[in-house]
């Protein structure tokens, strides 16, 4: 455990100390609070608009955070950084568990502050309380994390550096779609998760409730599939070179 | 296995897979062993088969056949990692963090106790010459300074084993005579040091061991002093002793003369030869050296790969 720990710490230390980071969070701040812009155009819904583009918004800017995971990866690879760390007691498992919980953390943390900061937006727009659909809207989105940095590892451990990135945007897209394009069952028996169980966007933009126990259901799955994607990236690993 | 052995290898082979082209052979049943407290060096021209076997010991290579035994356990072995430092032949780190941080994150991987891991991190950095850049990022480091950073984290743990590919790279001549010290400090303290090296000369200095690889095919492997032999033997003749360098002179395959004007002669290894140069020398009022002449290891180097090579 202490080991996941040492590698998760290293990698968001390392991630969060990167400005673009902070400038991806800004640019997301000024997009969010550039839906008020559109209170003609979209016939006073941009209230509604506001809720539904802060939360598409943060899933964009989560999935990126993700997908720099399949860059880092190849990258400390190539580059003998994992030599390095594998080079101590430290098994592959343990190393692709510490990237994977690395990236999770810096998306949670850019992620809650896009939230954070569309909270705030929302509150001095319309003087209106934060729903609770909201709070757990985004809160799913957060979640959604954890079988997408699971994907990202998978990919970026079984597949050539080039085509890793490329093949992540397209599954977490079509996981991302399930719903629009629900009639490809074989497809999302299992072997791309279902990303749209995250999606509360609609609830929260009509302020629909939903159950805490439907929230945790979710979470559990996104965790148990997180957990088959990193086993069989860790299969992968252990066989393979590390030049 | 023997318990005095710290590296085991035996018919170790590895073949890389090539898409649509035959696997390539870089290592061909590789038999080495390591003493212990020895200081071995890895030799062979670029593409031998170094740094495979390398990777191999650490395992971030699996091999394709043979086995691998590292201070007793197999080379896939966790946990013996902690008995182990490392140094890669292109060491690099995460670029954001600082030098300190970096080394107690492998202290914590090293399983180094928090208490002891801050005075050890300093200890080692001081040791490398990097202690005033230690809250530096890494990221700003010339290729000197991450090799130092290298040798710090592989001697963070004051390992048993040590394995180094190329440790001497990047490192100008202030930095590898540093390095060196650090090599027989590390051999003092009772660490076996096996390391690949393109610089003979250092390689003759400090190592007691050394293997020669070819096309991933050993060549030689052992003592040094063993491998070099007695070429011959030398004699030192005082400055204006004629007399003796007179009669001993005939004789000598090679002269040369020293600063102070003493002579240097070379006699090829023949034992009339050598019977005659001691009759000579023990008739001498001043005292004349005779010692073995060893072939120097460069030489030694590229004989053997220029007969394997006819071949």
């Amino acid at each position: 455990m202490n080991e996941i720990i040492a590698i998760a710490g290293s990698t968001w230390k390392n991630v969060l100390r990167l400005k673009v980071v902070y400038f991806l969070v800004f640019c997301v701040w000024v997009l969010v609070t550039s839906a008020l812009n559109y209170d003609v155009l979209s016939l006073g819904l941009h209230k509604e608009l506001l809720v539904d583009a802060s939360l598409l918004l943060n899933t964009i800017a989560g999935v990126l955070v993700i997908i720099s995971l399949t860059f880092e990866i190849p990258k400390e690879l190539k580059e003998g950084v994992a030599s390095t760390m594998l080079s101590k007691p430290l098994g592959r498992t343990h190393y692709l568990i510490g990237k994977l919980v690395g990236y999770v953390v810096v998306g949670v943390i850019v992620c809650s502050l896009i939230a954070l900061g569309s909270f705030f937006i929302f509150k001095i727009s319309f003087s209106e309380p934060i729903g609770m659909i909201m709070l757990q809207s985004q809160i799913m989105v957060i979640l959604s994390l954890i079988p997408m940095a699971a994907l990202a590892v998978l990919f970026s451990i079984a597949l050539p550096e080039i085509v890793a990135p490329i093949v992540t945007v397209l599954v977490v897209w079509f996981a991302h779609s399930s719903a629009a394009l629900f009639n490809i069952p074989v497809v999302y028996g299992g072997i791309i998760p279902d990303l749209d169980l995250f999606n509360f966007k609609a609830d929260a933009v009509y302020n629909t409730a939903i159950t805490w126990n439907y929230v945790i259901l979710v979470a559990l799955w996104g965790i148990a599939y997180a957990l088959f994607a990193t086993a069989l990236a860790s299969l992968i690993f252990s066989r393979k070179d590390i030049r | 296995m023997g318990a005095e052995i710290v590296i085991q290898t035996e018919n170790l082979t590895k073949v890389y897979k090539r898409l649509f082209k035959a696997g390539k052979k870089a290592l061909d049943n590789l038999t080495i062993s390591v003493p212990k407290g020895a200081v071995y060096g890895f030799l062979g021209p670029n593409g031998a088969g170094k740094t495979t076997t390398i990777k191999i010991l650490m395992d971030l290579i699996k091999s394709t056949g043979g086995t691998a035994y590292v201070l007793g356990k197999p080379s896939y072995d966790v946990e013996i990692k902690e008995r182990i430092g490392f140094l890669p032949d292109s060491p690099a780190f995460s670029p954001q963090l600082t030098a300190y941080e970096f080394l107690n994150i492998c202290g914590k991987l090293l399983k180094i106790p928090s208490a002891e891991r801050g005075p050890r991190i300093e200890m080692v950095l001081e040791t490398v010459k990097m202690a005033p850049h230690m809250r530096e990022k890494i990221g700003s480091f010339s290729r000197g300074m991450l090799q130092r950073i290298g040798v710090a984290q592989a001697i963070l743990n004051q390992p048993d084993l040590l394995i180094l590919d190329e440790p001497l790279l990047g490192l100008d001549p202030y930095g590898r005579q540093e390095f060196k010290q650090i090599i027989l400090t590390q051999q003092a303290r009772g660490a076996s040091v096996f390391f690949s090296s393109h610089i003979l000369s250092d390689v003759e200095e400090i190592c007691d061991h050394v293997a020669i690889l070819n096309k991933g095919k050993l060549l030689c492997a052992g003592r040094l002093n063993k491998l070099l032999g007695a070429s011959g033997f030398t004699a030192i003749i005082p400055p204006n002793n004629d007399e003796v360098l007179k009669e001993l002179i005939t004789m000598a395959a090679k002269t040369s003369r020293k600063e102070d004007g003493a002579w240097i002669l070379t006699f090829p290894a023949d034992d009339e030869i050598r019977g005659k140069v001691d009759a000579v020398v023990s008739k001498s009022s001043d005292k004349i050296n005779v010692t073995a002449a060893y072939e120097k290891l460069e030489d030694f180097f590229f004989r053997t790969l220029k007969e394997d090579n006819k071949q």
